[in-house]
């Protein structure tokens, strides 16, 4: 096995294949970066460019796509409040704050280091312990995998918005909009209204870039507009930047500060990642949760706080390798992006699963080589990359705005060149703008989007293996485990608003 | 108008919309049961029904709930909604992809640029132009000959 494994990372650092993982890598930040391109679609761009590749080379340079996109993603988040991936939305509370106090590179640097830290973590499990991870998530059956996602949601309805309330009724509309399209049962039209278009269901993009990326151009634009006079007209920056040594570079006090919410929100990435499903979204917002509550000082998350944007960005970038654990032991893909993979690894000959270990042991091991290269590669390329970020958001806004716009609107087409989901993109920026008007979390929306299909999934398979039977849930502990603290957590949040409320 | 008063219209408006939804949207827009399984108006049924709820409480809470001593100002202008500015940037956007149908991706796309810039606050005629061209050409080349996308 030694041997193989040797073997192994020898062909991946052939110079050819280091650099295919190098170019996967900087495109996926690029891309990452881009309002409405995220990690599975540039791999879904790139698949046709691997056909002439060796597949360790194929693999390695779309895996570090995924990687690039994942940092990538949080770059637009934490410097204009754009995220460029929905997983982003999380770094952008505390990373556009501190952008606003000066401290943008200092918030890139924190974004990054998470990032390298909780995909390192995430692909070290991978390696050593992919096998029995990938089995614990085969015991969840439908009714776990309903419980969990009531939690998942009930956790992140109370981020973003003072009002649990509002966070509920918010991932509520979520949820109805992602029922839209062919009911999985029937497999007739729900809520098309006769628009043949809507029929394949509404895509995660146009919903992403509008709610998360042109209503936030619209509300800054319109802030920019009332400020006009005091920031000096048209030729105004997005952003200053201070040249003090201590708001841009992140000292060791400060980045020993952060290592546990990394390595917690490292591991919560990885165990969400494991389970197929979920996603990155999930785990960023529940890792940020989580550090918030772990924290001393709480109140400091949303103002610029380092640890906000550490345990966000390496809770996601934790599940880009994590959500290859169940592809590789089982076959299962994780979520979008490895079920992408599973295409390429097809093209190359190779069916992911357990056969692999044993047919393929050489090729699995140049795959974990090139995971952890990307990883460094990720640290090269986002480091000296951080100045030309910084340098393109010195260009003045009433260049860079529009410019941006166009992106979201063309980056919409993209998705499945229908010009259907542009209308979409509009259609969800207007109802984003609402929603930031009034204080309900776009988030939650979001979030209750995705979730739907495998939450309407498990609760159709439980209601029918249960043959309709109500008490079924009494018969499974996880299930009801996770129910209860569900209920625990919206009654303690109930308690603690009406506290508030009294007190004010 | 107060803060509490506009949440308070907000609250209203959802559960009036979800009335509406439980009683005509969604028995008219979803499949009839099949007979097996679970219906399709299920879930629609049960989250329309919990949005509804909410928006009670809430409404209750405020009307009839201990008065609070915020949200009785006047809404500050970051928080009203400027409904002129939103639409002048959504109908170039609306009028895009027809216009594209109509003209072609590059001046239309041209034409777009220059008005958005223009609603953006840029005033510098060359700059305008530059920026325009620049861009459009940019992703025209790049969708057409980069990632062999067909265009709209």
């Amino acid at each position: 096995m030694l041997e193989l494994m040797l073997a192994g990372f020898i062909d991946a650092i052939h110079p050819l294949n280091l650099l295919f993982v190098f170019a996967g890598v900087t495109g996926g930040v690029v891309m990452g970066a881009t309002p409405g391109i995220n990690g599975p679609m540039a791999i879904a761009l790139c698949i046709p460019l691997t056909y002439y590749m060796s597949p360790i080379a194929a693999i390695g340079f779309l895996v570090g796509l995924n990687k690039g996109a994942f940092y990538g993603g949080s770059i637009a988040a934490v410097l204009i409040n754009t995220p460029g991936t929905p997983e982003a939305a999380a770094t952008s509370w505390d990373g556009y704050p501190l952008s606003l106090q000066g401290k943008g590179e200092k918030a890139l640097r924190m974004a990054l280091f998470g990032s390298v830290s909780g995909d390192f973590f995430a692909t070290m499990v991978l390696i050593l312990v992919a096998a029995p991870l990938a089995a614990v998530a085969l015991y969840m059956g439908p009714p776990e995998i309903f419980a969990l996602v009531c939690l998942a949601m009930t956790i992140i309805a109370g981020l973003g918005t003072q009002s649990l309330v509002r966070g509920l009724i918010a991932a509520g509309f979520g949820i109805l909009v992602g029922t839209v399209g062919i009911e999985p049962v029937s497999a007739l039209p729900r809520f098309t209204f006769g628009v043949y278009q809507l029929e394949r269901g509404i895509e995660l993009i146009p919903i992403g870039i509008g709610m998360l990326a042109f209503s936030e151009i619209i509300i800054q634009l319109e802030r920019r507009y009332r400020d006009s006079k005091k920031e000096g007209g048209a030729d105004a920056c997005l952003l200053a930047f201070s040249t003090k040594r201590e708001d841009r570079f992140i000292s060791w006090q400060e980045f020993r500060s952060t290592i546990r919410t990394i390595l917690r929100s490292s591991v919560a990435g990885t165990v969400v990642g494991a389970m197929p499903g979920l996603g990155a979204p999930v785990a960023s917002f529940f890792a940020y949760d989580q550090a918030k509550k772990r924290s001393k000082t709480p109140e400091e998350f949303g103002k610029g706080k380092l640890e906000g944007i550490a345990a966000s960005e390496s809770a996601n970038s934790a599940v880009c390798a994590s959500s290859l654990i169940p592809l590789f032991t089982l076959g299962i893909p994780g979520n979008v992006a490895a079920a992408l993979l599973i295409g390429a690894f097809v093209v190359h000959g190779m069916i992911p699963g357990p056969l692999m270990f044993e047919k393929n042991a050489q090729f699995i091991y140049s795959i974990y080589c090139s995971l952890l290269l990307a990883n460094v590669f990720l640290l090269v390329v986002g480091r000296a990359g951080l100045k030309g970020f910084c340098k393109i958001l010195q260009t003045p806004a009433v260049i860079l705005y529009p410019i941006i716009i166009f992106t979201c609107i063309m980056g919409s087409y993209l998705g499945a060149y229908n010009p259907f989901d542009v209308l979409l993109m509009l259609f969800f920026s207007f109802i984003a703008y609402f929603m930031k008007k009034f204080d309900f979390s776009h988030i939650s929306f979001i979030i209750g989007f995705i979730l739907t299909p495998i939450w309407e999934t498990s609760l159709q398979q439980v209601v029918i293996s249960s043959q309709h039977d109500p008490y079924m849930f009494l018969t499974r502990p996880v299930a009801m485990g996770l129910l209860a603290i569900t209920a625990f957590i919206v009654f303690k949040t109930a308690r603690g608003s009406m506290r508030k409320e009294s007190k004010a | 108008m107060t803060k509490q008063k506009r949440d308070n219209l907000v609250s209203a408006g959802i559960a009036a919309a979800s009335v509406v939804f439980l009683l005509w949207v969604i028995p008219t827009f979803t499949p009839p049961y099949p007979g097996y399984g679970v219906s399709a108006a299920l879930l629609p049924n049960l989250i329309v029904g919990l949005i509804l709820l909410l928006s009670l409480v809430s409404l209750g809470v405020n009307l009839f709930g201990p008065q609070k001593n915020t949200g009785q100002e006047e809404l500050p202008d970051e928080d009203k909604v400027h409904l002129g500015r939103l639409f002048s940037f959504l109908l170039p956007c609306l009028l895009l992809f027809p216009a594209i149908k109509l003209a072609g991706f590059i001046p239309s796309g041209i034409v777009f640029m220059l008005l958005i810039q223009f609603f953006c606050g840029q005033r510098k005629p060359v700059t305008m132009v530059l920026v325009a061209v620049c861009s459009v050409g940019f992703m025209y080349a790049l969708m057409r000959f980069g990632l062999k996308i067909p265009m709209p």
